[in-house]
């Protein structure tokens, strides 16, 4: 449902982020991404949802490729969750937050309500409905972003760290949040222990190109490929040191 | 500094409100033409800084004191006029109804003093020339200590003026300005170098951020910038210098009118301070028919009869314990619930 | 830093006031601006020598407040913040009018004296009902109503969202000056020569920052146009306070329950 082609981008300032990336992404896979800082996992992102223009090279979401024109109708297919909730939640309160985009899809006051309630109820988050999102914690603010994405039912969520900066109850809950999401997910993160819970396949990036792609498995338990990236095992991997 | 609702009168609560309101709405016109959908969120993300940036205190070398930055010219620096302008609007508004800062019918007073000298008046007309010709940091920061001292100083020359023009204080008008305008030249500077500093440190880090504000894509238009805003200048004029006279000269118009049509005045005026009120002497008004002096007796001895304090002392007391009780039997409800 | 932490409590506390639940609360938000204005210019078209029918105003921010079950400690903190300046404009008033008055026993009271009282009433009451609106009507229902009193939408858009990320930016500088002064334990703040750099490079975050968001609402179809829900309508209720409110302000601006008292004695 995911084409990309021959994909190669460059920051105006010359610093090459992505390097001829080739990948296809099947309905319904749940990948994580990962790759040490500066891998070029966000600036692929930039490019799937059409903030960064593609010069060189294909995306394609279900047979739509990104440009320009497409923009609109990509944005209805592609969610993305933001790192920082507090960039992605603007909002006085958790609802209108949730109907911003609804709204701008010029629906119905009763049909974006619909919406709205159905997102807050996939996620079992239906109590912070009024509440104002600068008053919640870092955990529900994550699980508020997410829902204000699924209200716009897209095909694909892209999710940048989704699970840093949370304490560990705070984490699991967003852990099992991402894992009843049916839908594409694509999970850029350094959380590789989430990676081998509810990911099933495992695409590396380093030095913008893909490094390496394949199951959870392969990939997330093999020392030497991770420290040749600057990623380690995951942490349930590692032999204990307890001093 | 912010004018408070306790410090206006209706009159001149009213016409700063008509004013700014009539500035507001030529700015968001302005902005809805030619205003960037991106500088949105950055306006709101903006002025969230300026709130907060407010409260960083910093040391005045020397002195042992401690500043605070303003946000008037270096806003319109980094947004443009008009964008900058609303942000501070909303900034202020918010300041008002949390922190107590000014008041709601202050707030058009507080919006013209504050925002519109420094964003519409004196950035476009002072700063803006002066880094035109050339953007270096000398000239950023010469321009940045000229307009925040002018724009401070005019706010302060509008503070004495809708104050005296409320008819509140009675501080002669000569004796309030000396003491408001050499502090605020002085806060002027300082804060003036700070908005220097820091608009010359993002220069150096990311021009660009700077110079997107300055280079006016739309200057065609500026001609009819320029004559709109040649109007509203001569506006302020009118509401500060026009404004004051038309109050002093009729000091409270509400009040006047109120009493005339309940004709409580008669009544209460029965005090023995009537007769005194009635020659108050004239000579420390700073124009001869000026608010408190000219009271005719109406209403202004009104309640000054010991009888009538005693009554005011009851009054109070009687409602605090309307407050009480009505606590004490919302309690009971509670408990019996 | 103590102004930061204070300014957040401040902020915290009124909004959780204004989650509330009673009688005033869920009045609607533009009845409750309307007798607020009301009651402002009601209050300060007072003339100064008038400090006995002023009184009668306090049955107002007391009723409301015991109504909505405020508490008024911090209303009252806040208010101690706001008094300075009408303080030193009302002391002026002291020294500039010296004329007697009247006497209560031995003590001569001048009319300097009764306007700097009339002042510090006034603003006790104008800052107490501000305070009052905004203890039981949060922010964003206030903004809705402006506008459908026709503020440009622009302007409403800024408050919600400076709204939206004062407390954001209020922590992410308090943990700025934190650091800078563990880092300069002798100095009393951020040095002068220091703020250029402080203050751009909380711009410089802010701009980036900015940048994200719009992205992010991009992402959910942004294209310029920021979209409300319609606010709800005035209830039958809604229209019965304000008329029985607004009245019995009229009425209190007209009749001098302190003299009424005081002629009794």
């Amino acid at each position: 449902m995911l084409e990309i082609e021959k994909l190669n981008y460059a920051y105006p300032d010359g610093h090459q982020a992505i390097r001829d990336i080739n990948l296809k992404i099947e309905e319904g896979e749940s990948i994580a991404l990962v790759g040490a800082n500066g891998a070029g996992k966000s600036s692929l992102f930039k490019l799937i949802i059409g903030i960064s223009e593609i010069k060189e090279g294909s995306i394609k979401v279900e047979e739509l490729s990104v440009g320009k024109k497409t923009l609109k109708d990509i944005r209805r297919k592609v969610g993305m969750v933001f790192q920082n909730p507090d960039d992605q939640l603007f909002m006085t309160k958790v609802y209108d937050d949730i109907a911003f985009g609804p709204r701008n899809e010029l629906l119905t006051e009763e049909e974006v309500e619909t919406r709205v309630v159905n997102a807050l109820e996939q996620l079992g988050i239906t109590h912070l409905r009024d509440r104002m999102p600068h008053r919640l914690s870092g955990g529900e603010k994550r699980v508020i972003a997410i829902a204000s994405v699924l209200a716009m039912n897209p095909r694909v969520i892209l999710f940048d760290e989704p699970t840093s900066f949370l304490d560990p109850q705070a984490r699991r809950n967003v852990i099992n949040t991402l894992d009843s999401l049916k839908m594409t997910k694509i999970i850029a993160t350094h959380d590789l222990d989430m990676a081998l819970d509810i990911c099933d396949r495992v695409i590396i990036l380093h030095h913008g190109s893909v490094f390496a792609d394949g199951t959870v498995k392969d990939i997330l338990l093999d020392e030497n490929l991770l420290s040749q990236c600057h990623l380690e095992l995951p942490l349930c991997m590692q032999k204990p040191r307890v001093r | 500094m912010h004018m408070a609702d306790a410090l206006v009168s209706p009159a001149v609560g009213g016409i700063m409100l008509a004013a700014s309101a009539g500035a507001i709405a030529y700015s968001a016109y302005k902005c809805k033409d030619d205003l960037d959908e991106k500088k949105i969120p950055l306006m709101g993300v903006m002025g969230a800084v300026i709130f907060a940036g407010q409260m960083i205190n910093f040391t005045i070398p020397g002195t042992g004191s401690s500043g605070h930055i303003g946000g008037g010219i270096l806003l319109a620096a980094l947004l443009g006029p008009f964008p900058a302008f609303l942000t501070l609007t909303a900034v202020l508004l918010i300041q008002a109804l949390f922190f107590a800062d000014g008041g709601l019918l202050a707030l058009g007073a507080n919006i013209w003093n504050l925002g519109f000298y420094a964003c519409l008046l004196v950035y476009p007309f002072v700063f803006k020339p002066i880094v035109k010709k050339a953007l270096t940091p000398t000239r950023i920061s010469v321009a940045s200590v000229v307009s925040v001292i002018l724009a401070l100083t005019l706010g302060a020359i509008s503070v004495v003026i809708q104050t005296l023009a409320s008819g509140i204080t009675e501080l002669p008008m000569a004796t309030f300005m000396g003491m408001m305008i050499p502090i605020h030249l002085a806060i002027g500077l300082v804060e003036g170098i700070v908005t220097g500093g820091i608009l010359v440190f993002i220069y150096k880090m990311r021009p660009e951020l700077l110079e997107s504000s300055m280079d006016n894509k739309k200057l065609p238009k500026n001609l009819s910038i320029q004559k709109v805003l040649g109007v509203l200048l001569v506006f302020a004029i009118v509401v500060g210098g026009g404004l004051s006279l038309l109050a002093s000269s009729n000091p409270d118009g509400l009040e006047w009118s109120m009493e005339n049509v309940a004709g409580t005045a008669e009544l209460e005026t029965s005090g023995n301070a009537y007769d005194s009120a009635a020659n108050i002497q004239e000579s420390t008004a700073f124009l001869p028919d000026y608010g408190f002096k000219s009271t005719d007796g109406e209403g202004s001895a009104a309640g000054t009869s010991v009888s009538g304090i005693i009554g005011a002392g009851i009054t109070l007391v009687l409602a605090g314990g309307t407050g009480y009780l009505i606590y004490a039997v919302k309690r009971r409800k509670e408990k019996t619930a | 830093m103590s102004t930061i932490t204070d300014s957040m409590n401040t902020i915290n506390s009124l909004e959780e006031m204004a989650e509330g639940d009673t009688i005033i609360h869920r009045l609607h938000p533009m009845v409750k601006l309307i007798t607020t204005m009301l009651y402002l210019v009601l209050v300060i078209s007072f003339n100064p020598y008038n400090i006995t029918g002023l009184m009668v105003f306090a049955f107002y921010p007391v009723i409301l407040m015991a109504l909505a079950e405020i508490p008024y400690k911090p209303l009252l903190k806040r208010l101690l913040v706001a008094l300075p300046f009408s303080f030193f404009a009302g002391l002026s008033n002291i020294i500039f009018n010296q004329q007697l008055a009247l006497m209560i026993g031995p003590m001569p009271v001048s009319y300097g004296f009764i306007s700097f009282t009339s002042i510090m009433v006034k603003t006790i009451f104008t800052v107490m009902a501000v305070l009052i609106l905004i203890a039981t009507t949060s922010l964003p229902k206030i903004s809705y109503q402006l506008l459908s009193i026709k503020v440009p939408k622009i302007i409403v858009e800024q408050i919600m969202l400076t709204y939206r990320y004062i407390s954001v930016l209020l922590e992410q500088v308090s943990n700025m000056y934190t650091a800078y002064i563990l880092r300069a334990p002798a100095s009393k703040g951020i040095k002068m020569k220091d703020m250029g750099i402080f203050v751009g490079q909380l711009l410089l975050k802010s701009f980036d920052r900015a940048e994200s968001i719009y992205v992010a609402m991009k992402c959910r179809g942004y294209d310029g146009n920021y979209l409300y829900a319609k606010p709800s309508p005035i209830q039958k209720g809604d229209w019965l306070f304000l008329v029985l409110v607004s009245g019995i302000l009229c009425l209190m601006r007209f009749f001098d329950l302190s003299l009424f008292i005081g002629s009794f004695l």
